[in-house]
């Protein structure tokens, strides 16, 4: 029985690495603040294994032969392409995969009916690149990615994404090796529009609002409330990306998030921030 | 154009997909999109929005949202992509100020 020892939610949007010089000082260093301490959480929780959670972009995906999940099964992974390489702004990096975790996460969701496909050649952009920058910055912890159709409809919804996180912490429980540390880590988000009238624009009171339900700890209250529509609502092109978040709850039971940091960014294009769920406490009675 | 109404076979969409993975292909692009148009079959009404660059036109032929910053970024370049950058306005200026054309 694997042990999932940390779960977190996290923005990925490439200003964050790319041009953050560009946003006001205090939004510098409230993020770079919030991620680094975010790092410092989960390399503490002495994971053997993160399992990322991440919109795909539309770059491994293509349009007409779509999923809703997609497994990484490499052993090694590199990052970030190319093409993306100078707008992210992050060196090339290597990082370890689990071939035998992405199997066996593979084989599970597949036999529960998740509409899920795998692939071992998986091009990174901002979904890894700008979260491993902060959270392993020595690429030291073995990370298992999982794309997901974020923004393409059919999206899966967010009950079937939280089904899916459910799913995942069954996995880890019953078919990971025993004592396996296993850390959740869900991508993307906040308010965002990339592609639409809203590029310029962050929506901070939904962000506040999003960040506020998922620290009730109250996942039912979560799948409610935050609709698709209303995460349409606040950015077409990029805020339903926080149902790889919903995937993350998913795996850590009725525990209250806590923010770390949110900076409703301009500069960036995106309201940033990122939450952890303590894994150490027990589950709320809510 | 909303994500909703995305055309999912748009021959664009299938050229800008395999664009971005493709070294080949994103190198030298504002010399040879041309010849990329013509291979990728791309209707007459697709072909002139490219010429214009007009980004706005691009997402009402139903090019994915989500690769219209990216179809600005192969014209002007990605890197240091701020709300002041060539790409970002160029997008600004088509698209959120609605003047279609940006050259």
């Amino acid at each position: 029985m694997a042990e999932i020892v940390f779960a977190t939610g996290l923005s990925h949007a490439p200003g964050l690495t790319g041009w953050l010089d560009q946003a006001p000082e205090h939004e510098q260093k409230s993020l770079t603040d919030g991620f680094n301490r975010l790092g410092d959480l989960l390399r503490a929780s002495k994971p053997d294994v993160i399992i990322g959670i991440a919109n795909d972009h539309v770059l491994n995906m293509p349009l007409h032969d779509l999923h809703d999940f997609c497994v990484g099964t490499a052993q090694n992974w590199s990052g970030p392409a190319e093409w993306f390489r100078d707008w992210v702004n992050v060196a090339p990096y290597s990082v370890a995969g689990d071939a035998g975790v992405a199997k066996t996460l593979f084989e599970g969701l597949s036999a529960r009916g998740f509409h899920t496909t795998s692939k071992s050649d998986l091009l990174f952009d901002d979904n890894w690149s700008v979260p491993l920058k902060y959270l392993t910055p020595d690429y030291d912890i073995p990370l298992v990615p999982i794309h997901m159709n974020c923004v393409v409809p059919p999206v899966p919804s967010p009950q079937h994404c939280y089904d899916f996180g459910l799913a995942l912490r069954e996995i880890a429980e019953n078919d990971l090796p025993a004592g396996m540390r296993v850390a959740i880590m869900g991508t993307g988000g906040l308010s965002h529009d990339p592609g639409g009238p809203k590029y310029f624009d962050v929506d901070e009171e939904f962000d506040r609002w999003f960040l506020a339900l998922l620290e009730q700890g109250d996942p039912g209250n979560v799948l409610r409330e935050c609709t698709m529509e209303k995460m349409v609502a606040a950015g077409d092109g990029g805020t339903s990306e926080l149902i790889a978040w919903i995937a993350a709850m998913g795996a850590v039971g009725t525990r209250p998030a806590h923010t770390i940091c949110y900076e409703p960014s301009v500069a960036l294009r995106c309201g940033m921030g990122c939450i952890y769920w303590d894994m150490e406490k027990e589950t709320a009675n809510v | 154009m909303p994500v909703a109404d995305v055309k999912r076979d748009l021959a664009s969409n299938r050229m800008i997909f395999d664009v971005r993975r493709d070294p080949a292909k994103y190198t030298g692009f504002t010399e040879k999109f041309e010849d990329l148009m013509e291979e990728y079959g791309l209707s007459e009404d697709e072909r002139k929005a490219f010429r214009d660059l007009d980004i706005k036109r691009l997402g009402e032929l139903g090019v994915h949202p989500y690769f219209l910053p990216q179809v600005s970024r192969l014209f002007h370049g990605g890197a240091y992509n701020h709300n002041n950058s060539p790409s970002a306005q160029a997008y600004g200026k088509s698209v959120v100020e609605g003047k279609g054309k940006t050259r």
